[in-house]
């Protein structure tokens, strides 16, 4: 019999024109596998609040996990236009910083896997900062970008924790500077509380963020500080090799083969570990926000 | 579909003094909101009346009615409930000099 290929070059016509006749999914290109597809005005869809490890007492929590907040599901709500609302629901995500220089947020989505493979993330974001000036304000938010927190099976040779960050730098001390970055270094780990069971690292220190090698964009801000448009991302990631892949920003698709990962020792209770983060970083003394309208992760399997 | 229904913590291990709120938050689709606002240490001082504000803009803010003292004591809990608040909703309460307390501030959110 040779009908395998035939066959299958049929179910995949068949799958991308279900997929493209269905309006909530055909503005993304999902891999064969849709793990979720998160629309907000469904609720929150799992993104909660990045909590930081602790023991005995809240306060051996790091400072960079205990300035984290809840998510929201917003309407973009403005002052001067009212309800700005998302693509296909009045509902989008929100990830909102604190009013202080440098103060960040970060939401997770916390999975596991169950196949080393190819990955997709896909997600229609935009930015702003709180309106609370008659400015554009386009150098008020300092960052938005998303991270996957990533371990092998337990039963993986060599598995590694290993973590891919990415963040668009929209601004820097009040510079414009519109680029994408990555990280390969994390913080030291240390102990939090009295015994000897938890470690906490804060991965997203300002400290080495490197650029992204032709990763300059300059992204749709729109004329006044309560203007948005949606913006489109993809990131492919492969489990098995635990490298990027692909990456991909409205028109633009990005060469990746300088990219590296945050790369730890496995640590021993997070294993199959598929965590997906959105977070951002407020350049002034105001709020930055992240929306997302909507996110669709999938896998190849 | 059931209804959405979120509790999110607003403050976390935050010590308040002055004029202290909890950060703004956007729960337009919520009918209802019970509020607890938790000591996690033993607060200082006299402690005030905690009060829910809302507001229509998340940057300008006005009472709306509900309020309840602070804790008096160490994992003591204050409660509000609201309702017909709009899109906007925060605590805020004010501490004479030399007041405090460390606040684990919930918003329990049912549409």
């Amino acid at each position: 019999m040779t009908t395998s290929q035939p066959t299958n070059e049929m179910a995949e016509a068949l799958r991308l024109a279900l997929l493209r006749a269905d309006p909530k999914l055909s503005r993304f290109d999902p891999l064969p596998r849709i793990i979720s597809h998160d629309e907000f005005s469904n609720g929150h869809c799992g993104w909660s609040q990045l909590v930081g490890n602790y023991e005995d007492d809240l306060d051996t929590m790091l400072p960079g996990y205990a300035q984290h907040t809840g998510t929201m599901l917003s309407t973009l709500s403005h002052w001067d236009s009212g309800s700005h609302g998302g693509m296909g629901s009045s509902y989008a995500l929100k990830v909102a910083t604190r009013p202080r220089k440098g103060a960040q947020n970060v939401a997770i989505k916390r999975h596991t896997f169950r196949h080393r493979g190819r990955i997709r993330f896909e997600v229609y974001f935009t930015f702003k900062p709180e309106a609370s000036e008659l400015k554009l304000s386009e150098t008020d938010v300092r960052s938005v970008g998303f991270l996957f927190d990533l371990q092998a099976g337990d039963h993986d040779k060599g598995g590694e924790r290993v973590m891919p960050h990415l963040r668009f730098l929209n601004a820097l001390d009040g510079e414009h500077v519109q680029k994408w970055q990555f990280k390969r270094q994390t913080t030291a780990f240390k102990p939090v509380g009295s015994g000897d069971k938890t470690l906490s690292h804060y991965h997203l220190a300002p400290e080495g963020w490197e650029d992204l090698p032709g990763g300059e964009q300059r992204l749709c801000y729109n004329e006044i500080s309560t203007k948005v448009n949606w913006t489109y991302l993809r990131f492919d990631f492969d489990l098995e090799t635990m490298k990027a892949l692909d990456f991909q920003c409205n028109d633009r698709r990005f060469d990746m083969t300088a990219f590296e990962s945050i790369r730890i020792p496995a640590m021993k209770n997070l294993w199959c570990m598929l965590n997906f983060c959105l977070f951002a970083e407020t350049d002034t003394d105001k709020r930055a926000f992240l929306y997302v309208d909507s996110a669709c992760i999938s896998g190849d399997f | 579909m059931l209804p959405e229904n979120i509790t999110s913590v607003v403050s976390r291990n935050e010590i308040w003094t002055g004029k202290a709120a909890s950060e703004p938050h956007e729960a337009g689709w919520a009918r209802e909101a019970v509020i607890f606002v938790r000591a996690l240490k033993e607060p200082k001082g006299p402690q005030p009346v905690a009060r829910v504000e809302i507001s229509p803009d998340g940057m300008r803010w006005v009472a709306e009615g509900a309020a309840a003292a602070m804790p008096a004591g160490r994992d003591g809990i204050a409660v509000m409930r609201v309702s017909h608040f709009g899109n906007w909703l925060r605590v805020a309460a004010d501490f004479a000099d030399g007041c405090e307390s460390t606040v684990l501030v919930t918003m329990h959110l049912k549409a």
